[in-house]
């Protein structure tokens, strides 16, 4: 046989391969209902409940934090986060949680956040809206 | 509406807009006349205009680049640019780094850095003039399109820098002609971008993707005009620039990301870092196979087809990063300004170039029909090449996840874990790349002895066992098998490459750029290897837990450890203690002092304070650290602030209260006293010195019937100092009044509210701030062994590929001699 066609066959099993994997390493966007049916990790999408308080004390537990959440169908779910609080989770508008249910609490080892004001333009304007009629009165 | 809106500068915008418009014209004119140029090439006339408009183009983008460093500089926040990333507080060198933290900025660097690339082309490239820079300009319409900001056919094209404010957002104060005034200051730069990095690390990365042009157009130049195997010579030094400059370029970032991110480490297989390296790895691909074709004729066309697509993937690169597809999936990407169509239509413009000149010149291309010996040099390039491509494809794949999402309407989630997800890949690649880059140095080109090369393989390999061994056991990676061939192949590599360093001191030198970058490569991936696999976390809490045998789930214990100021809590081997923060507007900087004990005679050595840092930015998103790092020669202590006593943010943010409201004082207590009475207080005593029947009040005249009496009171704080207070009572008119005053030091406010002559008494009121919470805070310290060896590698691979474009570039001139 040639090298070459070695090769080619070496080539297309290897993508083949990665493939795969690629395949069985992606995850589906979730919800709490669905991760109470499953022991693996998983995302899930929502928004921070800014009615119930957030549990941070960092002189009892520094890596204990914890908040409400509500998935994509509405539903409410306790979440526990093994480290400090993320600093800006009360502006969040929109959360992404990696972690599985444990019980009817879900453990999240990690926690990204959309926040209106990183870039969005327009967001911080009303901000800068609401602070802007005090200065103009002193002027 | 017309409004005359007061005190704006609408000249440097109207300057700017007008050379915006002009770049755009002139990158027109020169790509088409480089265009006729390059097809009636007797015809001098088309050059001429061609480097007329180049010229032009040149001008325009320096003068928008001025223009533009004008507006920020003098914090022109009529225009939205400024307003949007610089502010007044901003020190002069981050305005730099405002300047190109808006995506026009970052366009307008790409263009600059390609002007100058043109600029060395329009007087070096001779007979490769017009074909290339065709290409290049062609680039630079697409780029400067991206300026324009103007209207056609009711879509907006481009984004224009100098858009004001007052357009770009609306809002009802913009009704008002004087709004200019309320605009106090911009919104300012992300604090994470305020690290002297941040400075260099885009123009770098910038350079990089730019220079990535030039091999781009010389082999599509090469095709065009059917000049297969000339391009390859002046080609090779442009590639080898564009992947020294490209690598340094992320390496810095890497770096910006461990000195300022608070990740906690230097790569992420984020998204954005993904589509940077992709090219980085093609065009590495692509220099290898080249030499490879210029030795040997072999390999023709991936040479070509991985030069092409380095470029065409550099686009892609800034379409993910720039249209906002990568959403959730990456931390750090710009956010759609609407010009996602236009980059595509950029991408797939390169894209159908590199596919319309591979196919219609696949016939004329040269090719070998004999198949390369496999104790050949050139075999083993390609088969690295191949695995390089194939590494890019796993990492595109991955990446590209949200692009899938977007075109099937799917909706399926990046890996969860993407470190290992990826690792698992480019670690087994990373093996075989090594494994290739060693070996094939004792191949030569076109045929080798077999015999020697299995002497001088398995002499080295031999050694590179020994030299692991050691590695894998004083650093403790023996646990992994992945690591363990990484860090025995990337030895073994520079085992190789030194020799073959050796040999250049002999007097072979040309092969010297080669080895040592090489050598840089192997020594960087040890680094990274080592630093990522054993990094520890120092800062581990395990007081909170408490392990019941079969009964606790093990959890693992906290990362983050809480800290009191002044009590010292052992930490591994050291003892650390927070001994205070000290104020930098905007930043509070955490001093945190590390001893390290020695455990018989508790004696503290190696002192040393970190200063993390730490910056509340409501705009930003609440408090964001910046971590600080203590470099050692075998490992680096890294130590970031995850949360913090939110005093001393509150007083750089000057929203104190009210001095002269009470609300911030216990409640008082009420004292019926004589002169030369003690009373205590929480944190000392003071005395009642006297009376002043001679006080006197600023602003108050004082009547002859009105009674103004100073009650003299002396502190005596437990800290041993002292302090005198004098509160005054007042009857004026048939009224009473007292004024109270502070003594601040001591969170102390003394009030003389009444005389009492027939008791002889005088009435003192006493309050008393609540005692100071104690400041604390919530970090985070990691240990990351050898990182050094993954910086100083990439220094290392740097001047390697310095010595390899030297060495091009002087073959070069030796080629075009022997041909003239």
């Amino acid at each position: 046989m040639k090298k070459s066609s070695i090769i080619l066959i070496v080539v297309i099993a290897v993508a083949i391969a990665m493939i795969m994997v690629i395949y069985t390493d992606s995850s589906t966007y979730s919800t709490f209902t669905e991760a109470k049916g499953k022991q693996t990790e998983l995302y899930v999408v929502g928004v921070l409940n800014k009615e119930k308080d957030l549990l941070y004390d960092p002189v009892t537990d520094a890596n204990h934090f914890s908040f409400y959440m509500y998935d994509n169908d509405s539903t409410e779910c306790q979440v526990v986060f093994n480290g400090s609080k993320p600093q800006d989770i009360e502006r969040s508008e929109q959360i992404v949680l990696t972690g599985k249910m444990e019980g009817d609490v879900f453990h999240a080892s990690k926690i990204l956040m959309k926040c209106p004001s990183k870039y969005n333009q327009d967001e911080v304007e009303v901000i800068e809206m609401e602070s802007t009629p005090v200065t103009a009165s002193l002027n | 509406m017309d409004v005359n809106y007061v005190g704006e500068n609408l000249l440097p915008g109207q300057i700017g807009q007008f050379f915006v418009i002009l770049s755009f014209g002139a990158a027109l004119l020169s790509f088409a006349s480089y265009f006729f140029a390059t097809k009636n090439p007797e015809e001098k006339s088309w050059q001429n205009i061609a480097r007329v408009g180049f010229w032009l183009n040149a001008l325009s983008i320096l003068i928008i680049g001025m223009v533009l460093f004008y507006i920020i500089y003098n914090h022109l926040f009529e225009y939205h640019y400024a307003y949007a990333h610089s502010s007044t507080t901003l020190p002069t060198h981050y305005i730099i780094s405002a300047f190109w933290e808006g995506q026009e900025g970052s366009f307008w660097l790409w263009m600059f850095w390609q002007v100058v690339m043109g600029i060395v082309l329009v007087f070096k490239a001779k007979s490769w003039e017009n074909p290339v820079m065709t290409f290049v300009m062609l680039c630079q319409v697409f780029l400067a399109s991206m300026l324009l900001g103007v209207e056609v056919f009711g879509s907006r094209i481009g984004s224009s820098p100098f858009i004001l404010l007052r357009d770009a957002l609306q809002a009802p104060i913009f009704s008002d002609p004087n709004y200019l005034s309320m605009i106090r200051d911009g919104r300012g730069l992300n604090p994470l971008l305020q690290n002297y990095w941040m400075v260099i690390h885009p123009p770098t990365l910038f350079l990089g993707f730019a220079a990535m042009i030039v091999p781009f157009a010389y082999a599509a130049a090469g095709l065009w005009q059917k000049r297969f195997k000339e391009w390859i010579t002046p080609g090779l030094p442009w590639a080898l620039f564009a992947v020294m400059v490209l690598g340094a370029g992320i390496i810095m970032g890497s770096f910006w990301a461990y000195e300022a991110l608070n990740f906690g480490g230097f790569w992420a297989w984020d998204p954005v870092e993904n589509v940077s390296i992709i090219p980085w790895l093609t065009l590495i691909a692509a220099v290898h196979v080249m030499i490879a074709y210029k030795h040997t004729g072999h390999a023709y066309f991936t040479a070509c087809f991985l030069s092409l697509i380095s470029f065409v993937l550099v686009i892609y690169a800034s379409f993910l990063t720039r249209s906002g597809i990568l959403g959730e999936t990456s931390v750090h990407s710009f956010t759609s300004l609407g010009m996602s169509g236009q980059l595509v239509i950029f991408n797939v413009a390169f894209l159908l170039i590199m596919i319309f000149l591979l196919v219609v010149r696949r016939k004329e291309m040269p090719s070998t029909k004999i198949e390369e010996d496999i104790y050949s040099r050139e075999f083993w390039l390609f088969i690295g090449a191949l695995v390089l491509t194939v590494a890019c494809v796993q990492m595109i794949a991955t990446t590209s996840i949200p692009v899938f999402n977007a075109i099937f309407g799917t909706n399926v989630a990046p890996p969860i874990d993407p470190i290992p997800h990826y690792n698992k890949w480019q670690g087994a690649f990373a093996v075989v790349v090594m494994l290739l880059t060693a070996f094939t140095q004792f191949l030569k080109f076109k045929r080798t002895d077999a015999k020697k090369f299995w002497a001088a393989t398995i002499a080295s390999f031999v050694l590179a066992i020994v030299i692991s061994a050691v590695i894998i056991y004083f650093t403790h990676i023996y646990t992994n098998v992945m690591y363990m061939l990484i860090t025995l192949t990337s030895v073994f590599c520079i085992l190789a490459n030194l020799r073959i360093l050796g040999d250049s001191f002999k007097g072979k030198w040309r092969l010297s750029g080669s080895a040592v970058s090489h050598i840089g490569f192997g020594l960087l991936l040890i680094g990274a290897l080592i630093a990522a696999a054993t990094n520890e976390v120092i800062s581990v809490n395990s007081s909170n837990y408490i392990a019941v045998a079969g009964f606790d789930q093990v959890e693992k214990p906290g990362e983050n450890l809480f800290l009191t100021e002044n009590e010292p809590v052992q930490m591994g081997k050291y003892r650390i203690t927070y001994v205070g923060d000290s104020v930098a507007a905007p930043n509070v900087y955490y001093k945190i002092k590390y001893e390290e004990i020695n455990e018989e005679t508790g004696e503290a050595k190696n002192a040393f304070i970190l200063m993390p840092f730490a910056q509340n930015n409501p705009d930003m998103g609440g408090l964001i650290g910046t971590p600080g790092t203590k470099h050692f020669l075998t490992h680096d202590i890294y130590t970031l602030i995850t949360a913090a006593a939110s005093d001393s943010h509150k007083s750089i943010q000057g929203n104190d209260e009210d001095a002269a409201g009470f609300d911030q004082y216990d409640e008082p207590a009420t004292y019926l006293v004589n002169i030369g009475d003690t009373l205590r207080y929480r944190n000392g005593f003071y005395t009642i010195e006297g009376i002043n029947r001679n006080a006197t009040l600023e602003n108050m005249p004082v009547a002859a019937d009105d009674i103004l009496v100073g009650l003299q009171i002396k502190v005596f704080a437990s800290d041993g100092t002292q302090h005198s207070a004098e509160p005054v009572f007042l009857i004026k008119g048939g009224n009473t009044f007292d004024f109270h005053k502070d003594v601040e030091a001591q969170g102390l406010r003394f009030r003389f509210t009444k005389i009492l002559p027939e008791e002889n008494k005088l009435e003192l009121m006493t309050y008393q701030k609540p005692l100071p919470e104690k400041k604390w805070v919530v970090f985070k310290a990691i240990k990351f062994p050898y990182i050094n060896f993954f910086w100083y590698g990439t220094i290392v691979m740097t001047v390697g590929f310095g010595m390899a474009i030297y060495r091009r570039i002087k073959d070069g001139r030796a080629t075009s001699k022997r041909n003239a």
